[in-house]
C-alpha cells in the first residue's frame, strides 16, 4: 500500500540520518574525550588574528580546542562577564560600573592595533584625505553633510571635492571600534563629548542617510556599495580595503599632525602611553601625545573571568592567553592584520593578571 | 442584455466592448501577479543552488568550520542534532495533544487549547528564543547548549504537530473506534493501536513538517545554541553547538568569497531538505486525500 | 457513575503543555521586563531616541530606578519601522495575492493547477534566513540599480519617493516590505484559493446565464462571497509579517534613532531590533536596557496575539499541510 510506502521510506530516511548522527557524534565524543574547547567571542577587529592564530596554536597544544566568534566587542564582554564564553575579545576595557558589578572579570591585552578611516568617493580613493576628530564630529552629528564643506576643504587644500551628501556608516552592533573612534572624537571635541561621549554603543545623532553596519566587514561592504560614505574600520581590514580600491584617511593627532596609520605611528602612540599603564591595564592608548603618533590605536583585549568551571578549563585559558601573548605576538602573524606587539612592559603586566585565572 | 455567446453578434457596443477588454486585462494582470509569486521563488531556488553548488565538494562534509573558512561538517551534525532533538521532545507532547483534542476535545477545555496552539504558532521566533535566553541559558545556567536550542525549537513546533495530528485522527471513520470498542478494547488501545495507526501517514507528514520547520530557523536558536566551530561532544549543556542557518547568516558578511561560498552551500543544504520535505509531502497528500 | 478515565486525563494533560509553554512565556518576560515597564512608562512608546546612556560612567537613581546616565529607552522608530514595513507589505501582497488566487483557481490549466497551487505554497516554506540571503544578493542591487531611479523618475516629486532624499544603498524600507510581501503572499494566496473553490457551482453558472464575461463571474460574484474569509487571510498575513526577524534583519538597513523619510530609507523593525542589539544592552551595568527589550518582546508578542486572535476569529480554518 501506498501508506506503508510512505511509512517504509520515512522510517529509511529517519534511521538513515541516524546512522549519520552517530556517526558524527561517535567522531565528535572520541575526539572530545582528551580535549578541552574553549570558546572565544567578541571584537570582529580582533577575529582575523584569532583565525590566523588558532590553527597554529592548536598545532603546539594539541589537548585544546578553539571556536572562534566575530561578533562584536559587546558581545565579547557580555558573554564572558556571563560566563557563555570563556574568552570575550574586545577592542574596548570594561568601564568601571561594569567592573564594580562583576569584579573578578580581567581585561587583558594581547596585542595593539589600530583603526583607520576609510571613505569611497570616485575619483579621491587613491588621494589619502585628511581628516581631524573636529571634523568627524560634525560630519556624524549632521552639522557637516556635503563633501565639499569649508571644513573638510580646509584640511585638504587644492583637493577637488565633489558636491555630494555625506554618508556617514556606524555600527550597529556593541562595537570596540566604535567605543575607539567616540573616544578620538569626544577627546578632541568637547561639544561631542558632552553630548554623545563615548562607548561600545552610543546614541549616534540622528543624520537623514546614515547607515548601520554589522561587524567590521558590514562596514568595508557599506562602504563599497555606497559612494560618498565613510567610515571607521579596524586595521585588520586594510587587505579588504585596499581590494575594493576605498580611500585611507589622514588623521590630525593631538599635535596637529595628520597621519596614516603605519607601523611606525601605531608604534609611536603606543610608545608614548604604553608606560602610564596601570596593573588592571585598562587604559585608553586614543589621541596619543607626540607628533608622530597616530591618534586611534588600542589594546586588544581578552576579558576573562578570574574563575574558571574547572582547572582544565582555567589552565587551558592560561595557556591559550600565554601563548597569544608571546607567541602569537610574532611578526609573522601580526603583520598580517597590521598590528603591534605588545611591549616587554605589558606583557609582563599581562602576565601578572594570566597567573590569577584559576578554578 | 444580448448573450455574449452568440455565434456571429452584429455589432459590439461600447459597453460590450469595454467588459470584454476589462476581461482580457483582468486575467492578464492575474496572470501577471502569479508570475510575480513564482519568478521570485524560481530566482531564488535557481541563485541558491548555482552559488550553493559551486562551493560543493567532499571537503564541504569532512571538515568543520575554521574561521571564516573550512567546511561544513559541523553544522550539518549540528542541524541534525537540533531538529532531531526538537522532535524527540515535541513528537510525544504533539501526539499526544493531537490524541486529546481529537478524540476527547468537544469541550470548552479543548476549544481553548486549540486557540492557544495557534497563539503560540503566531509567536516570534525571537520572542521564543528571548524567553528561552532567560530561563534556560542564564536562568537555569546551562549557558549556549545543544538542550536549551532543542527546546525552544520543541517549543515551535509542539502546536504544528498537535493540530495536524488532531486532523488526521479527524478522519479515521467513527465506526472504527466503536468497532474497536465494541470488542472492549479500552481507551489507550483504542487510541495508539486503532486510530493512531489508522492515521499514520498524516502523523508522518506533521513530524516531517516540523522537522523542515526546525532545519530553517535561525532567530531562535543564535541566543540558545551559541556557535562552535567543532562537531558535538554530546554534552546537552555548557557546551555550544553548530548549526546550519547560523553559517548563511553570518558568513554573507564576511568580506571574502569563501565565507560566502559557504553561506550559499549551507543555504542550498537547508533548502534541500526544506523543499523535499515540502514538496514529497504534498505529493503523497495528493494521491491519498 | 463517572469513572476516572487515566488515559484521557493523561492525554489532556499532556496537551496542557501547550498552555503552559505560553503561559510560561508571557510570565517571564512579564517579570523580567518588570522594571523597565516601571522606568520607562508610557514614553517608551513615542519616543523616538533607543539611548543606552553613558555605559563607561556610573549609574545614577533615576525615578527611583538604577540607570546608566542618559538612558532614556524609546522605541517609536521600531514601532514605525515594524508597522510601515507590514503594511506596505500588506499593500503589495494584498492585489498580487488575489490575483494569483483568482489566476490558480479559474484561469490555471487542469493538469498543471496542483503543480502552480504548490509552486505558491513553497514560497510559504522558504526559511527566512534564505529569504534573506537572496534579498542581500538579489534584491538589494536591485533596487539600488534599477527599481530606486524608476520610482524617482514616475513618483520623485513626492519627497517620500524621492532617492535623493536617501542613501540608494538598496537596504531600508522598500526592500524589507517587498521581502515581507513574498513571504506572506501565500497565506494570502491560499486562504483565498480555498475559499474560491467552495463557491457553490450555482453561483458562477447564474452569473454566465445572465452574460458576465469570465473575469465578471468572478470579481462580482464569488470574490463577494470569500470576503470575509479573505480579510481574515489579510489578517494573518499580517500577524506573521510583524513578527518576522531574519529576512527584515538581514535588508532593512538597521536604523537608529530616526523615522524613515523616504521609502528607501533605512529602517529597524521591533523584531530584528531585539535580535541585533541584545549584547550590546548586556553590558549596561544596571541591566536596565536587557530588561527594556524583553518589555520590546512583550510589546511585539502582545501585537501579534492580537492581529491573530482577531484573524482566527474571522477566519474559521484548520491548519492544514498547506498552511503549516
Amino acid at each position: 500500500m501506498r501508506s506503508d510506502n510512505k511509512l517504509r521510506r520515512s522510517v529509511l530516511l529517519r534511521s538513515g540520518a541516524a546512522a549519520l548522527l552517530v556517526a558524527g557524534i561517535g567522531a565528535g565524543v572520541a575526539s572530545a574525550a582528551q580535549t578541552v574547547t574553549l570558546t572565544e567571542t567578541g571584537s570582529t577587529l580582533l577575529y582575523p588574528l584569532f583565525n590566523i592564530w588558532v590553527p597554529h596554536f592548536e598545532k603546539a597544544h594539541p589537548g585544546i580546542r578553539v571556536t572562534t566568534q566575530g561578533t562584536g566587542s559587546g558581545t565579547g564582554i557580555a558573554q564572558a562577564i556571563k560566563g557563555l564564553v570563556q574568552i570575550g575579545a574586545s577592542d574596548a576595557y570594561m568601564s568601571n560600573g561594569q567592573l564594580k558589578q562583576n569584579p573578578g572579570i580581567l581585561n587583558i591585552p594581547l596585542a595593539i592595533s589600530a583603526q583607520s578611516i576609510n571613505y569611497n568617493i570616485p575619483g579621491l580613493n587613491g588621494h589619502h584625505l585628511v581628516f581631524s576628530g573636529p571634523v568627524l564630529a560634525d560630519i556624524y552629528s549632521g552639522k557637516i553633510t556635503n563633501w565639499d564643506s569649508p571644513a573638510i576643504a580646509k584640511l585638504n587644500p587644492g583637493v577637488k571635492l565633489p558636491n555630494h551628501k555625506i554618508i556617514p556608516v556606524h555600527r550597529t552592533d556593541g562595537s570596540g571600534d566604535t567605543f575607539i573612534f567616540s573616544q578620538y572624537l569626544s577627546f578632541s571635541t568637547p561639544e561631542w563629548n558632552s553630548k554623545v561621549g563615548y562607548g561600545t554603543s552610543i546614541s549616534w545623532p540622528a543624520v537623514q542617510g546614515g547607515l548601520g553596519a554589522q561587524g567590521n566587514p558590514g562596514m568595508v561592504e557599506a562602504l563599497k556599495g555606497n559612494k560618498f560614505s565613510i567610515a571607521y574600520v579596524g586595521v585588520s581590514f586594510t587587505k579588504q580595503i585596499d581590494a575594493a580600491k576605498l580611500g585611507t584617511a589622514k588623521l590630525v593627532n593631538r599635535a596637529g599632525k595628520a597621519l596614516l596609520p603605519t607601523a611606525s605611528t601605531i608604534s609611536a602612540a603606543a610608545a608614548a602611553l604604553g608606560d602610564k599603564t596601570p596593573a588592571d591595564e585598562r587604559i585608553s592608548l586614543v589621541f596619543a601625545p607626540g607628533a608622530n603618533s597616530y591618534p586611534i590605536i588600542n589594546y586588544e583585549y581578552a576579558i576573562v573571568n578570574k574563575k574558571q568551571p574547572n582547572k582544565a578549563t582555567a589552565d587551558a585559558v592560561k595557556t591559550l592567553l600565554t601563548w597569544a601573548s608571546n607567541e602569537g605576538n610574532s611578526e609573522q602573524y601580526l603583520k598580517q592584520v597590521h598590528f603591534k606587539a605588545l611591549p616587554k612592559k605589558i606583557r609582563e603586566l599581562s602576565a601578572k593578571q594570566i597567573a590569577q585565572i584559576g578554578s | 442584455m444580448s448573450a455574449m455567446h452568440d455565434a456571429a453578434p452584429a455589432r459590439l457596443t461600447t459597453l460590450e466592448r469595454r467588459r470584454y477588454a476589462t476581461n482580457i486585462v483582468g486575467w492578464g494582470l492575474c496572470t501577471l501577479a502569479f508570475l510575480l509569486i513564482a519568478v521570485p521563488l524560481l530566482d531564488l531556488v535557481l541563485t541558491v543552488t548555482l552559488k550553493g553548488a559551486s562551493a560543493f565538494s567532499i571537503e564541504l562534509f569532512t571538515t568543520s568550520t575554521n574561521g571564516v573558512t573550512g567546511g561544513l561538517q559541523n553544522a550539518i551534525i549540528g542541524t541534525l542534532v537540533l531538529s532531531l532533538g526538537s522532535l524527540l521532545i515535541a513528537t510525544p507532547i504533539g501526539i499526544g495533544a493531537g490524541i486529546y483534542l481529537s478524540e476527547y476535545g468537544s469541550n470548552r477545555l479543548a476549544a481553548t487549547v486549540r486557540f492557544l496552539a495557534d497563539t503560540l504558532t503566531g509567536t516570534p521566533s525571537i520572542v521564543l528564543g528571548y524567553f528561552s535566553y532567560i530561563t534556560m541559558v542564564i536562568g537555569l545556567g546551562w549557558k549556549f547548549s545543544a538542550l536549551a536550542g532543542a527546546i525552544t525549537l520543541a517549543i515551535m513546533v509542539v502546536p504544528y504537530l498537535a493540530r495536524i495530528t488532531e486532523l488526521s485522527l479527524r478522519r479515521v471513520p467513527t465506526s472504527m473506534r466503536e468497532a474497536a470498542y465494541a470488542l472492549g478494547a479500552r481507551d489507550h488501545t483504542v487510541a495508539s493501536r486503532i486510530v493512531l495507526a489508522a492515521a499514520a501517514p498524516g502523523v508522518i507528514t506533521g513530524v516531517l513538517l516540523s522537522l523542515a520547520i526546525s532545519v530553517g530557523e535561525t532567530a531562535p536558536l543564535i541566543y540558545t545554541a551559541g556557535w562552535s566551530n567543532y562537531l558535538w561532544t554530546g554534552k546537552l549543556t555548557n557546551e555550544p553547538i553548530g548549526y546550519l542557518t547560523y553559517v548563511i547568516w553570518t558568513f554573507i558578511n564576511e568580506p571574502n568569497p569563501e565565507s560566502h561560498a559557504l553561506a550559499f552551500a549551507a543555504a542550498l543544504l537547508v533548502m534541500l531538505v526544506v523543499l523535499a520535505i515540502n514538496i514529497g509531502v504534498r505529493m503523497v497528500m495528493r494521491r491519498d486525500p | 457513575m463517572s469513572k476516572v478515565k487515566p488515559f484521557r486525563l493523561a492525554m489532556a494533560a499532556v496537551a496542557l503543555v501547550i498552555p503552559l509553554a505560553l503561559a510560561a512565556i508571557v510570565f517571564f518576560l512579564a517579570r523580567y521586563s518588570w522594571q523597565a515597564i516601571g522606568f520607562n512608562g508610557l514614553r517608551f512608546l513615542w519616543t523616538i531616541n533607543w539611548n543606552l546612556g553613558n555605559l563607561y560612567g556610573n549609574t545614577v537613581m533615576r525615578h527611583g530606578y538604577e540607570v546608566p546616565p542618559g538612558a532614556n529607552y524609546g522605541i517609536l522608530a521600531f514601532i514605525v519601522g515594524t508597522l510601515f514595513s507590514s503594511f506596505l507589505a500588506i499593500l503589495f501582497a494584498v492585489p498580487v495575492s488575489v490575483g494569483a488566487a483568482m489566476f490558480l483557481s479559474e484561469k490555471a490549466p487542469a493538469r498543471m493547477r496542483p503543480w502552480l497551487t504548490m509552486l505558491v505554497e513553497l514560497v510559504a516554506v522558504v526559511p527566512s534566513v534564505v529569504f534573506g540571503l537572496w534579498g542581500i544578493f538579489v534584491l538589494v542591487p536591485l533596487i539600488a540599480n534599477w527599481i530606486s531611479p524608476a520610482i524617482t523618475a514616475t513618483l520623485g516629486f513626492i519627497p517620500f519617493f524621492n532617492m535623493s532624499n536617501s542613501t540608494g544603498s538598496g537596504y531600508g524600507l522598500l526592500a524589507a516590505s517587498i521581502v515581507l510581501a513574498l513571504m506572506i503572499t501565500p497565506i494570502i494566496t491560499t486562504t483565498l484559493y480555498d475559499a474560491l473553490n467552495q463557491v457553490p457551482r450555482e453561483l458562477r453558472e447564474s452569473a454566465y446565464a445572465l452574460g458576465a464575461t469570465h473575469f465578471e463571474v468572478v470579481t462580482s460574484t464569488m470574490l463577494p462571497t470569500a470576503r470575509v474569509t479573505l480579510i481574515g487571510g489579510i489578517v494573518l498575513a499580517l500577524g506573521r509579517a510583524l513578527g518576522e526577524t531574519m529576512a527584515v534583519l538581514m535588508v532593512s538597513g538597521g536604523a537608529l534613532n530616526y523615522l524613515p523619510g523616504t521609502i528607501f530609507t533605512p529602517i529597524s523593525t521591533m523584531a530584528a531590533f531585539i535580535l541585533s542589539q541584545l549584547d550590546s544592552a548586556l553590558q549596561d551595568p544596571s541591566n536596565m536596557a536587557v530588561k527594556s527589550l524583553a518589555e520590546i518582546a512583550l510589546v511585539l508578542f502582545v501585537i501579534t496575539v492580537l492581529v491573530n486572535a482577531a484573524a482566527r476569529l474571522l477566519v474559521r480554518r484548520t491548519i492544514n499541510v498547506r498552511n503549516a
